[in-house]
Order: C-alpha cells, then structure tokens, then sequence
C-alpha cells in the first residue's frame, strides 16, 4: 500500500501533498537572522506559544513580529490581533508590507473573553498567526493555550505583563524584551528544546522589517531635546 | 412511487416536551359540554388513563391528573413545523392534519443511501424531538396512512404485497364514519377482502360511494394525488411554550424544534440565512428580539443553533417567556464555489466565517474587523474598519506608528522630538478641526513616540497620539 503511494508521490511531482505546507515548515521565519538561530525551530514556533514579557511600550515590541505576519498574510493565510491595547494603526501596518484585509483584529475586552477568543480561534486551525495581549492569565490558563496551538498548529504568540516572569508558565517559549543602548534586547530565559540565551536587535534591523526608514538618531535632521508639559520647547 | 406516513400518535401530550414527565398528565378535547382525554403521557397510562375516556372517570381514576386543554392551532402550527422540518428527505410532503405527515420517497432513496438508512434518519430526528413515531411505508398515500395510523409497521414495496396484506385488514381501521362502520359489521363484513370481493355497484349503493373510493385508493386503482407542501418565501415559524420560560435555558428544546423546520425549510428552496430573527413574548412588555446575522449563508442546523444558543445564554430576561419565534430576515443563495484548497481555511471542518460568527455571537459584531487605511490623512480619519474581502490598495504613507491611541493623551513625561514637524492639517468641511504639527519623539527609555502640538493655540503641551512599538 505504501510503496503503492510512494510510486504515485515519485511518479507525480505536481501532486499536492497536504502535509508539506505544514509539516516540513515548522516554523515561521522570524525576519532576524540571529533570532532564528537561536530559536530551535528555526523561526517562531508553529504549534506553540511564545510569551512576550516587554518592559515597556513603544520599544519594537510589535515590530518585532511584523517580518513574520508580513510574510503569513502575504501567503493568504490569516492573521489575528486579539485584544491589542491600541488601535493598530492600517497607515503604519500597511507601511510594513502586511495584508490588512488578512488581519482579523478582535476587541475582546477583559482577559476572559480574550483567553476565550484566543482558545477558539487557535483551536480552529484556520489562522497561521494569533497574537494576543493578556494581563491575568493562571498557569493553567496558558496551558489551554499552548494545547490549543498545539492543536490548531498555529503559530500563538502572548503578550504579558513584565512582572508576569516570575510566574510559571506551560509555554513553548518565554522572552523578556528591553531597550539596552538603543537596542532591543530579547532575553530567552524559556525555550522547550533549545537553550535560554540573549539576542540583541539593531535599530537598523528594523527599517527593513517596517518597510520605512527609522528615524534613527544618526539620521536625524535636528534633533530638539525638550521636557513637556511644563517647560516651554524650543522650536 | 413510494409512500413514506410519518404519525405522531402522541402528538397532543408530546408537544408539551419533558417538563413533568414523571406526573400523570392529560390533554383534554371539549365535544360540546363533553370532555373527555385526547392523549396522556406514560405516567397516566400506567394508572390506567385512555385516550377517549370521559374526564369525570379519569380523575376518579387519578385525582391527581393534570389536565391542559387541546389547542387545535397550536398542534396544527407544530404539524407544520414537523412538515417543513420532512422537507429534509422529500421535496413531495403532504401534512394530513391532525397527526401525519405524507412523504414520497422513491426519489430520495438514492440520495439517503437506501429506505433503511432513511428510516434511521427520520427515527433519530424524531427522538431527538422526543416524539412518538409510528412509520408505514406503501406504494399509495391512503395505505401508508391507514397502517401508520393503525400502529403496524408495515413495509410494503410493491403492489402485490399491498394487495396482499390489505386484504386481511379488519374493516375497523378503514377511516369511514362511524355510520358506515355500523353499517359494515352489520353486514357480517370482517375484512377488506371481503369487501373488495362484492360487486363495486352494490358497494356503493349500500355503503355509499366514500367507501368505494377508499377502497380503491387503497390498492392504488384510483389515483390519489397529495399536494406537495409549499414553503412560503419567508420562514417564520413560532410556538408557545406549554410552561413559561423563566430563563433562556429552557428556550433550548423549543429552539432545537424550531430550526430543525427551518433546515428543512432552507433545504427545500436550496438557500441559506443570512439573518435571523429570534422572538421572544412575555406576558407583559415588548417582545425581546434577538438578531443574528451570519457572513456567510449557512444552511448548518448545527452551527445556527450553536450560535443562537449563545447569544441567548448571554440574554438576561426582565420576565419570562412565553412564546418563542423565529423569522428569517434574510435569505441569500448558498456559496457553492470551493474555497482555496491550499488556504489554511480549509483544515479543521469548520470555515473561518463560521468561527467569526462564533465569536461574534459572544463578543458582539463590533469587536471584529479587519483595519484598512483611509484615504483621508489626518490620524484619526487614516484608519477604517472593515470587515472581510474588502481589499485596501497598500497605500504609502509616512513613518507612521503601528499604535494609535483612540483618544490622545496630554504627554507628561519629557521627550527627545526627533524630527521636522509633520505638518497635518484640513478637514474644516467636517466636524474634525485638525491643525497639528506631529513629530517623533523618543522617551528616557528609549521607547519611540508618535506626538503632535496644537498649532495656533496657546496650548503647547505636546499630546502623545502613538507608540511606535
């Protein structure tokens, strides 16, 4: 029977085998060469969570995945936004390159119906990428988590509190992001077979991923310290 | 052609479902200022109660019986239900008020993968329904129903076994009016085949024409066309409830009834729902109306039950219900063209409009969407939402924040302004007055700001209206 199939597979390159999408691409690629060296898959785990723990906002934290969604949504596969804290802005997504009308972005509003929302839509298997921000989560709430990418063989990613990595977590992966010197510092202190390790982000890394030019410092024109609200800015 | 008789011979007490099953309960039908029992549950047969009893003997019987009184609408609007829910295995069915239902089944055979596979169909239908079922199948309407009605389960496939087995009925079955019965066991005529074996024109000249006909219908030597039921071009359907709803949980069995006459209904006219209308009557007050809307036409019984089901867990009632109906509002032809096989969409069974749908059902149509640029450039007119297949050119634009915040902030912490001030202004043709001077600022931190400063004012705070995450 099998070599019967073996014959067939051989015999008919053209023919479409539903397990290559998936099972030989275990991994999106992260856009960050040396982020993809150090992650075992090769890439952001497909069939897992990775929780971002971020010391604070506006740091890349985001941008950091845009290489990523911009390559699932530009295969036609959907992506999804659930509970992001902001409005994720079209002008600046559309600028990275990724295909707004394969986001699905859902305002979920506690954490019960984001952990819900993000079980159900991991769970089905139609999203190749989840992205979801969660403030309380238990344990074994991110155990359901992890068993439902598992599942859906989805690519989950968990944005968490920073304090949140003193707590336990079932996950595939765990990283601290911050800003050291200018640049971004993604700390792996979880990674299910691989070992933990520090990766470091250049600014200039990001300017492809966002498909603008960063106004990073050396380029900038003029740069205007100023303190606000109380002083008056020199402009 | 083949005959499919579907009799509900418990239909009066079963519509009431299973709330009280285990008390002795009784319909009762008023004959003038007779009353007597139409039908009872288990509980009153098994202390004796009999359909056609006179009341007064059956609470001497049960003192204990609870009676309700037979409402011949509603049965007939649940026969209706039950007719359209038949419209699943045959696009010939005939209600035959009170208690059956006439479908022809020859066509459909192939399409259920024979009369066996069929029959299980039907049977697991209706015990979901939890109702009562006595099936006959014949090759004339009048035979099926004779049998079905007289509680035998026949199957009989051609007319030579109808012939057969018709001749040894006894003349008691035969639904001829009491007079013409009399007249017969009078006569000394036992079965049907002794009445078939009189001349035709003595037949009717002592029983009178009827009996002759319902002779011949019976073995098929009259034709006896049925006319197939038609589906209106809107599905509503609605029944009362037998005991008041106090919450939405004990909607789900009446619900269930209802959408199994709507699939049967949108199976029919080969079309799926796009909106539906649940209604909900209290005594007092409005009705409540719950809409649900669907991205896609579905004709899935179980993915449109699941989402109402939701929805009304989530509905806290003022009063209980008392009614409960269901309105398509809107029909549309079902998406029949393959999806993408080598889209993600297809694993799982599910399709991701349904899954919306899900979502939706629990978070509100609101919360989902999909973000798209506007072609205005003042921040707050940039971005749109849309929801599915609206497909926005990828516009370019400026450095712009991947977050805006839905209202801006007054910025209270000291930022580095890193670049020229974007200039962003118009908008005065509508309420949006924008005249800003947006710049890129960085914090101590070193995370990435997106702030503007009001021009023309007096105010020069700096409002953080981005993060560049």
């Amino acid at each position: 029977m099998d070599s019967a199939l073996d014959a067939l597979l051989k015999s008919q390159p053209t023919l479409w085998r539903g397990s290559d999408r998936y099972n030989d691409d275990e991994s999106v690629p992260t856009g960050f060469d040396a982020l993809d060296k150090a992650l075992p898959a090769q890439g952001w785990c497909i069939g897992g969570v990775t929780e971002l723990l971020s010391r604070h906002q506006g740091i890349g934290e985001l941008s950091l995945l845009l290489p990523a969604l911009r390559r699932i949504t530009g295969e036609g596969q959907w992506a999804a936004f659930i509970n992001p804290p902001y409005i994720p802005y079209a002008p600046a997504l559309g600028n990275a390159c990724v295909r707004l009308d394969r986001l699905l972005i859902i305002d979920s509003g506690d954490d019960a119906n984001t952990l819900w929302a993000t079980e159900q839509v991991l769970r089905s298997g139609l999203f190749a990428g989840v992205v979801a921000w969660v403030n309380r989560s238990s344990a074994q709430q991110q155990r359901r988590l992890q068993l439902a990418a598992e599942t859906g063989r989805t690519w989950a990613t968990v944005y968490r509190p920073w304090h949140a990595d003193k707590e336990h977590s079932p996950v595939a992966a765990r990283l601290r992001l911050s800003l050291v010197e200018a640049r971004l510092q993604l700390d792996i202190f979880k990674l299910r077979g691989g070992n933990p390790c520090t990766v470091c982000i250049e600014p200039s890394e990001f300017d492809a991923s966002q498909g603008v030019e960063w106004p990073i410092p050396a380029k900038l024109p003029r740069p205007h310290p100023v303190s606000s609200p109380a002083s008056k800015p020199a402009v | 052609m083949l005959w499919l008789a579907l009799h509900f011979p418990q239909l009066p007490i079963d519509r009431q479902g299973q709330g009280g099953a285990d008390e002795p309960r009784a319909v009762v039908l008023h004959e003038g200022s007779r009353r007597r029992i139409l039908a009872c549950n288990a509980v009153a047969a098994a202390h004796g109660i009999r359909p056609g009893q006179a009341l007064k003997n059956a609470y001497d019987m049960v003192p204990a019986l609870i009676t309700s009184d037979h409402d011949e609408q509603q049965q007939l609007a649940h026969l209706e239900q039950l007719t359209l829910w038949a419209l699943h295995y045959s696009s010939l069915v005939s209600p035959e008020p009170p208690d059956t239902i006439l479908l022809e089944i020859q066509a459909s055979l192939t399409l259920f993968g024979g009369l066996e596979a069929l029959l299980e169909r039907v049977h697991d239908d209706v015990r979901q329904q939890q109702l009562a079922l006595s099936t006959a199948i014949a090759p004339t309407p009048a035979a099926a129903m004779l049998f079905a009605r007289a509680g035998v389960h026949r199957q009989l496939l051609d007319r030579q076994s109808l012939a057969e087995t018709l001749a040894s009925v006894p003349v008691g079955w035969l639904p001829l009016n009491d007079f013409t019965l009399k007249g017969l066991r009078q006569s000394g005529l036992q079965t049907v085949a002794e009445l078939t074996a009189l001349p035709a024109a003595a037949l009717t000249r002592r029983f009178g024409s009827p009996c002759t006909d319902l002779l011949y219908k019976l073995d098929g030597r009259l034709p006896d066309p049925r006319t197939a039921y038609q589906p209106a071009e809107v599905f509503f359907s609605a029944l009362d409830l037998p005991l008041e709803a106090p919450d939405t949980q004990a909607l789900s069995f009446p619900l269930n009834r209802l959408m199994n006459a709507l699939g049967g209904y949108l199976r029919s006219r080969d079309l799926g729902v796009r909106h539906l209308q649940l209604q909900l009557d209290h005594h007092r007050g409005p009705t409540t109306r719950v809409d649900l809307k669907f991205l896609d036409a579905t004709a899935n019984t179980r993915h449109l039950f699941r989402i109402a089901s939701e929805r009304l867990s989530n509905l806290v009632l003022d009063s209980p219900v008392i009614r409960l109906g269901l309105e398509s509002t809107e029909l549309a032809d079902l998406q029949r063209e393959g999806r993408d096989l080598f889209m993600k969409s297809q694993a799982g069974g599910s399709t991701i409009e349904q899954l919306m749908d899900r979502l939706s059902a629990r978070l509100g149509r609101e919360a989902l969407y999909t973000p798209a640029t506007g072609e205005d450039h003042r921040p707050e007119k940039a971005w749109l939402t849309a929801l599915l297949d609206r497909q926005t050119p990828p516009g370019h634009w400026p450095a712009r924040p991947l977050w805006l915040l839905r209202e801006p902030i007054p910025l209270n912490q000291s930022v580095t302004l890193q670049t020229l001030p974007e200039r962003i202004e118009n908008g005065w043709w509508d309420d949006t007055d924008v005249r800003r001077d947006y710049f890129i600022a960085t914090t101590a931190d070193g995370a990435y700001y997106w702030v503007y400063r009001q021009r023309r004012t007096s105010d020069e705070r700096l409002w953080l209206h981005g993060l560049f995450s």
